[in-house]
């Protein structure tokens, strides 16, 4: 897995939910109040609180009977609108979709790693439109064709409304989305090849904290940087002291598959600084190291599959075998170790030391490069979770789409939808370096500043007030940003494919969790935005 | 106001169509194949070898991708480009390979892409891998993409030359040689069960003779369409030198039995009588002269009308040969075809073999017997010490003879063959160094 999961921290998300969330609705309510104030005087006043206290009557009176009927019209009225006519498009494309992958004549990982994306990104494209569509033009067509008026006629609250839309939608949608699942699964299992089969799983990895040793046997952050573009992986030199560290917690015999072996899976990767042995990959020892005894033991030497990776099988009982010199290891006669009772903490840790034997080469690593390998689950359990993170995508778009279309009209609810859908699958990097500070020539008014006066970015402005305040400004704006950014959904929880293509099971805190918290986190302000919105919304004005 | 009511605002939109439709059918009809048939830019695009039949086999997926996209195809290739770039560099090989597949859909006739492709896959992403059987998949693939950009690009003439360098160069002269020219005959994939890859190696034949093919196909797709890799002269050399490379690579090989005399003949035959006899036109005054490389004195003076003119026109063919080294490949062929040069390569390669064994005596006698022939063909051809393959295999032999008599516990002697050249050439000794202990001392 090129990529290292990082766990969710719920309590500091709902935090920041409750600030950001909290912080909008406080402006929301500040700046009508005012606006009331100003139109209708201190009588504005008294309507605020008559606003507050029947939006609080609608929320408690709300009836789940009208909410289902608005749900069901919906669903029925999507349906009407030839919704399900993406399926058509689906079908053309899985069709078609042999002419333009050309897996056949990959290797096995690469067939699946290729084959896996285009299914879960086929479907996520394709139900994208469906979602921004139906959800963002929903409203503005009743509006238009006048068939809300029948609706707020009757005892239906406009939140029922907006809560029925939200539902129906999300229904329809995540029934196409599941029959795509479906259709998508079956054609996987049909167009894999036999011999590809066993790399559809889903591993199940432990994983350790890495340190690393220099060459000098010195403590460092991070190994040598070899040139690479990409800095994910660190490099250890062959033949010295420079050591790659595991520390896992928490091991015992559970850690053990049925035949007694602790699975050690590799994706090391190979750095020649001169030709070396061409008819072999580069050698690697694993050493286990008890962490409070000492006890050092190595294994055989092994060679790395870049690219492919490699599985370990450690028997748990080992000879007691020294550290490679020279490429040679010595072993004490006849003497052996148990891998859980010698070599594993009282406290249930366990370290583990990758080491480079060929000199002047490099082995190259990050985190998540080394991993205990539980038994795998199954792939289908993995692509279920998958398409659940899509569901919450759908879900969330749908959500976004009508709460727009209660204060905008069709098409530019769907501009804006997609605007915030994009911005939140491409753009947060980007906007993360903005709000971070971490860029050259400040903020928007010093850049200003610096273009006119053709001043580089790493020149030092000249100090004073003015410049504080322009600074003051920069900060402001940033804090504007911030806020939008908070806004803005983080579309990368959604994409699950990266686990299911390598062939790993998708984290539950790193990705599972967060795409439901963040679904979750927009559904409350987009109905709240929607129902006020449709409250003051003038329903003539098509 | 429009006075017009809807039923006759409708008869004239029809009527506009009708009219519209006049010029539509006469400028884009498309054509069925016929000359002469469909509208008028079927048959420009006919005239100008322009439409996609014309250009090499049709695609069904790249033509209906280019219609899906509408006029969005630029964009869309950018954005690939772009993707393509990013997958290389976090070493996503399987996304970056489907990528450029995608690229290809949607640039299908644009050589350069198919080229700086090619290249990638065969030489960039094959370097990236540490095992060799993973990197002779990836030259494999370079080869097989380029071979399928001359399927649908005819005419593309660097494409040929491009897909014979992988044969020639990436898999008979890169660092991993040994272990490709093995694998061009029995792949490691098991798929294969030990044979060729009928993809790459078509013919199942060597390596230089498939790069030898395909630079003739090079060539004959020159004379229809210019290449703009290397002077004309150079680039068409190129068969004649892969029938060189594969005699050599024979001898490297150990095999020094009659098929690779015959290849030499005809390494040397290619040279001189294919590629000797080749017309080039080249600048000449303020017009044009042709011009062989094998040209003697009697058909330059023939060729030329006066005295200053013939001695023009020989510096012009000496500047030529000099440009292309011809005069030392027709050497070199006409020392190899000799028996004394044949012996030589093989007692240096059995000497080697023997020091391998540790059979010293053996060795010694057979490398200073192949010095001693060495020397007799740089007395005979002396342009051959300046030749790279030979000064090296000749240096290679001056440290073996060394390294036998260090391991002896002898002094070397004062006089000894090769000695002069040794001398000479002591500057190379470092680079050669790691040549010898690779060929010598590896385990």
């Amino acid at each position: 897995m090129d990529f290292e999961p990082t766990p969710y921290n719920i309590p500091l998300g709902f935090l920041y939910w409750l600030i950001v969330t909290g912080f909008g609705t406080i402006v929301v309510l500040v700046v009508t109040l005012l606006a009331l104030l100003i139109t209708r005087g201190t009588k504005g006043f008294g309507d605020f609180l008559n606003l507050l206290s029947s939006a609080a009557l609608d929320i408690v009176q709300i009836s789940p009977r009208r909410v289902g009927a608005i749900t069901r019209l919906t669903f029925l009225e999507a349906i009407r609108r030839r919704a399900l006519l993406v399926f058509v498009v689906f079908a053309i494309l899985f069709m078609f979709a042999g002419w333009f992958l050309s897996g056949g004549t990959l290797v096995p990982d690469f067939q699946v790693k290729l084959y896996v994306s285009f299914v879960l990104r086929a479907i996520a494209w394709l139900v994208l439109p469906v979602a921004l569509l139906l959800s963002c033009w929903g409203i503005p067509e009743d509006i238009k064709q006048r068939s809300l008026h029948t609706v707020v006629t009757k005892p239906v609250r406009r939140l029922e409304v907006v809560l029925g839309r939200m539902l129906g939608f999300g229904l329809i949608n995540t029934l196409v989305l599941l029959v795509m699942a479906v259709a998508g699964y079956v054609w996987l299992q049909q167009q894999i090849d036999e011999k590809a089969r066993p790399e559809l799983t889903c591993r199940r990895p432990v994983f350790g904290q890495l340190t690393f040793l220099d060459r000098e046997g010195k403590p460092a952050a991070t190994g040598i940087n070899v040139g690479d573009i990409w800095e994910y992986r660190s490099y250890i030199e062959g033949a010295t002291r420079a050591r790659a560290i595991w520390k896992f917690a928490g091991i015992d015999e559970s850690a053990l598959n049925k035949d007694g072996e602790l699975i050690l899976e590799n994706r090391f990767s190979a750095f020649r600084s001169h030709k070396g042995q061409m008819g072999r990959s580069l050698l690697y020892q694993l050493v286990f190291v008890n962490p409070e005894t000492g006890l050092r033991v190595g294994t055989q030497l092994r060679q790395v599959a870049e690219f492919r990776g490699r599985t370990d099988a450690i028997p748990r009982t080992l000879p007691k075998a020294g550290e490679a010199i020279g490429g040679k290891i010595t072993e004490e006669a006849g003497e052996t170790v148990d891998l859980i009772n010698d070599l594993v903490s009282p406290s249930g840790e366990l370290v583990v030391e990758a080491v480079c034997i060929d000199p002047g080469q490099y082995m190259g690593m990050a985190r998540p490069d080394l991993f205990i390998r539980t038994p795998d689950g199954s792939f289908l359990a993995g692509y279920a979770k998958s398409i659940l993170g899509l569901a919450m995508m759908v879900l969330l778009i749908v959500f976004l789409g009508v709460a727009a279309s209660t204060f905008l009209k069709g098409p530019v609810a769907t501009l804006l939808t997609f605007c915030l859908v994009l911005v939140g699958m491409t753009a947060r990097e980007f906007m993360m370096t903005i709000v971070s500070g971490r860029f050259e020539g400040g903020g928007p008014i010093e850049s200003v500043y610096r273009i006119v006066l053709h001043m580089n970015p790493t020149q030092e402005l000249p100090t004073g007030i003015a410049f504080q305040s322009m600074h003051l400004m920069d900060l402001a704006i940033r804090q504007f940003v911030w806020l939008i950014f908070q806004i803005i959904p983080n579309f990368d929880y959604f994409n699950m494919a990266p686990y299911l293509a390598n062939g790993f099971d998708v984290s539950f805190n790193a990705s599972v969790l967060p795409s439901i918290a963040v679904t979750l986190a927009f559904f409350l302000p987009c109905l709240l935005l929607g129902y006020f919105c449709l409250r003051v919304r003038e329903l003539e004005a098509k | 106001m429009n006075r017009l009511s809807s039923q006759q605002r409708k008869f004239a939109y029809l009527a506009g169509i009708l009219v519209l439709l006049v010029p539509i059918i006469l400028l884009g009809m498309p054509s069925d194949g016929r000359p002469g048939s469909g509208g008028y830019l079927a048959q420009l695009r006919s005239e100008y070898d322009l439409g996609e039949s014309d250009l090499g086999q049709v695609d069904p997926s790249s033509a209906s991708m280019n219609l899906v996209l509408l006029g969005l195809r630029g964009v869309a290739a950018n954005l690939l480009w772009m993707d393509l770039e990013y997958y290389k560099d976090r070493k996503d090989w399987a996304q970056m390979r489907a990528t450029t597949e995608s690229i290809i859909r949607l640039q299908p006739h644009y050589a350069k892409v198919w080229e700086y492709n090619g290249w990638n896959l065969a030489f960039n992403t094959s370097a990236e891998w540490d095992a060799v059987p993973d990197r002779y998949y990836w030259v494999k693939e370079g080869g097989k993409f380029l071979a399928r950009g001359v399927e649908r690009n005819n005419d593309a003439t660097n494409l040929y030359y491009h897909a014979g360098r992988i044969h020639q160069q990436k898999v008979g002269q890169s660092d991993e040689k040994k272990y490709f020219r093995e694998y061009y005959f029995a792949d490691p994939d098991p798929k294969f069960g030990g044979t060729n890859d009928p993809e790459f190696n078509t013919d199942n034949i060597d390596n230089f003779l498939m790069g030898k093919k395909w630079f003739y196909a090079a060539n004959d797709s020159e004379l229809r369409r210019k290449q703009n890799i290397q002077d004309r002269t150079i680039f068409r050399s190129s068969p004649a030198r892969a029938q060189f490379d594969y005699a050599a690579a024979r001898q490297e090989d150990g095999k020094f039995d009659d098929e690779t005399r015959e290849a030499w003949a005809e390494a040397l035959s290619d040279w001189t009588v294919k590629y000797g006899q080749e017309v080039f036109t080249i600048p000449w005054d303020n017009g044009q002269v042709d011009i062989r490389m094998e040209m003697t004195p009697e058909e330059i003076r023939q060729a030329t009308t006066s005295e200053a003119d013939a001695a023009k026109l020989a510096r012009a063919v000496d500047a030529y040969q000099k440009m292309t080294n011809y005069r030392y490949w027709r050497t070199r062929g006409l020392s190899e075809a000799e028996q004394v040069t044949s012996d030589a390569h093989r007692e240096f390669y059995l000497a080697g073999e023997e020091y391998k064994q540790q059979n010293l005596n053996a060795a010694l006698k057979l490398v200073s017997s192949s010095m001693e022939k060495f020397e007799q063909v740089l007395k005979k051809y002396p342009e051959l010490r300046d030749e790279d393959r030979m000064v090296e295999e000749c240096m290679l032999a001056v440290m073996l003879f060394e390294n036998i008599h260090r391991l002896n516990g002898e002094r070397l002697p004062d006089e000894f063959p090769l000695k002069d050249l040794a001398d000479e050439k002591g500057g190379l000794r470092e680079q050669i160094e790691d040549q010898f202990k690779r060929r010598f001392l590896a385990g």
